[in-house]
């Protein structure tokens, strides 16, 4: 049994079909990427698994707790982790305090251990911290209690990119100690780096679940080579290229086909300058999506659906 | 806290200043007023400490400004909470949802008993200062009866407070509500064929003054505030069950 399993989840908000579907598993002891553009239904998922919102059909479980079974689910919720995407800290009392209250409420064994990695300045109000030191106050309290599962929105947003190396660091040695975790992304670069498996959603649907490796092979390789003008136009030719971008002496292209007809096709050409190299996350992340320009999500086309 | 200074304070001002007035003179303004705003101020027996202080302090303070405030303050609880994103977190607790508005409920309770107590104290002492008798049982009375019905002023907030997303509508809507509802209890005390209004209304069980002046009160009264306390708690959490966040 999964540790979260979405089945059918569906939530309508009326003018938005903000998860439509949405089935997908995730099991114990892996990094889950939860990825999408801003606005394509992943914090409704997320707040769905907590029993913030009713889903308007099909069902979800988390560590075994059915979402509609509210004693259910405050019993899984003592074993669980919860990072809001937007932290409503009561901003007239210090940071340690917030830590003293959720301690009091769900345990916070691990507290000093996490603040010697996380080092929000516990002694001052949070009124005076910035989005960083927020964050780092609610990664802090989604993990002391050391909960079985942690669910995160957005965890690195606001985190300057040392923390953020830290953070994945951390995220990777607890998964190591047995933990399941859940995250939600826009950032793709930063989810290839933890993840295991990702889920994409783009306009309340679930539209790729892929091993991390997987999406990245499907991604194919980044082509980059100083040629002749007609090489060029052969090699832009072949099956499997896309995205080419031509300049001066040179040609890039995204390469999804077989390697040996590239180097063979290569080998009858005067390549000068080569270089072979994994393709940005983003652009793996286009071939999901569709055609160029698809970050935007065109809602109204999808809603409906 | 800063709440109970100010009230001590205002009452420490109408007691000083009755002090310095000549009682017959009330009397005259008190039958000058006409009739329907003698019964929304409650401004029968003013010549009388009682009377002024039905009149002044717990008819203008406890009926009509503690219940405004209670309401105003329930009604930006759960709002709040909500607009701010703080809901999120506190029901990431293992928590229930009832508990949790029973919680924010209970917060008030303390405050409002609070009140009660230090201000009733202080009243009482300061009407000896001035050399003037009160009945303490019936101060204690006045105080006492007044529980349910700020209860009911709260629990009317915290209804608006679940219903609404954001705090500031939630606020405005129990004060313009708490406002009407006292309103237009003491308008149609006069007009007979719309009088059932008044039974709406919660000002119209808790009479202040005639405790003050004799001791007299309906126990009927404060049965039905309570019984509308708790309905009204039932109705708030039914509702923040049922909503999503």
């Amino acid at each position: 049994m999964g540790v979260i399993e979405l089945d059918g989840l569906t939530k309508d908000y009326g003018d938005v079909l903000a998860n439509d579907d949405v089935s997908f598993t995730v099991e114990t002891g892996e990094i889950f990427g939860y990825l999408g553009p801003n606005g394509a239904g992943k914090t409704t998922t997320i707040r769905t698994l907590l029993g913030l919102l009713e889903p308007t059909s099909g069902t979800a479980t988390v560590l075994g707790a059915d979402v509609h079974d509210e004693g259910a689910l405050i019993d899984a919720k003592q074993r669980i982790g919860y990072l809001p995407a937007h932290l409503g800290f009561n901003e007239e009392v210090t940071g340690a305090d917030v830590l003293d209250y959720h301690a009091s409420v769900k345990g916070g064994d691990r507290r000093d251990e996490l603040l010697n990695i996380f080092t929000p300045p516990v002694e001052r109000p949070i009124r005076e911290y910035s989005s960083g030191n927020k964050r780092m106050l609610g990664i802090i309290q989604a993990f002391m209690h050391d909960p079985e599962l942690v669910i995160m929105d957005e965890p690195t947003s606001g985190l300057d990119p040392l923390k953020q190396e830290e953070f994945n660091e951390f995220v990777r040695n607890e998964c190591e100690r047995g933990k399941t975790l859940f995250f939600s992304s826009h950032v793709l670069s930063e989810v290839r780096r933890v993840c295991d498996r990702v889920g994409i959603l783009r306009d309340g649907k679930l539209v790729g679940l892929e091993d991390i490796e997987t999406l990245m092979d499907q991604g194919g390789k980044r082509v980059r080579l100083r040629t002749t003008d007609e090489a060029r136009t052969e090699l832009a030719a072949l099956d499997g290229v896309s995205d080419v971008q031509t300049f001066a002496d040179g040609i890039q292209f995204i390469y999804t086909g077989e390697y040996n007809t590239l180097l063979r096709e290569l080998a009858t050409h005067d390549v000068r300058e080569i270089d072979i190299s994994e393709p940005p996350l983003e652009d793996v992340f286009m071939h999901y999506y569709g055609s160029a320009g698809a970050g935007e999500s065109n809602q109204g086309v999808h809603s409906d659906a | 806290m800063i709440l109970t200074i100010g009230v001590s304070l205002y009452v420490a001002f109408i007691v000083w200043y009755f002090s310095l007035v000549d009682a017959s003179a009330y009397a005259q303004i008190a039958e000058s007023v006409p009739p329907a705003m003698r019964e929304a101020f409650g401004i029968q027996t003013i010549g009388t400490i009682e009377g002024w202080l039905g009149g002044q302090i717990y008819t203008f303070v406890w009926l009509v400004g503690l219940g405004i405030y209670f309401a105003y303050s329930a009604a930006g609880k759960i709002a709040s909470d909500i607009e701010n994103d703080r809901m999120d977190l506190l029901l990431s607790f293992p928590v229930s949802r009832s508990q949790l508005l029973l919680e924010k409920f209970a917060s008030m309770v303390l405050p409002l008993v609070l009140l009660n107590v230090v201000v009733g104290g202080v009243t009482y002492g300061l009407v000896l200062a001035i050399g003037e008798t009160i009945d303490p049982m019936h101060l204690v009375l006045a105080h006492l009866l007044s529980i349910p019905y700020l209860l009911v002023c709260a629990a009317i907030g915290t209804v608006l407070s679940v219903l609404v997303n954001r705090a500031a509508v939630a606020e405005r809507a129990a004060i313009g509500l708490m406002f009407v509802l006292w309103l237009v209890e003491s308008a149609v005390g006069a007009a007979e064929e719309f009088s059932w209004i008044q039974y709406i209304s919660p000002t119209h069980y808790y009479s202040p003054t005639p405790v003050l002046i004799d001791g007299t009160y309906e126990v009927m009264d404060s049965g039905i505030l309570l019984a509308g306390f708790l309905g009204l708690l039932i109705v708030s959490q039914v509702l923040f069950q049922r909503r999503d966040i």
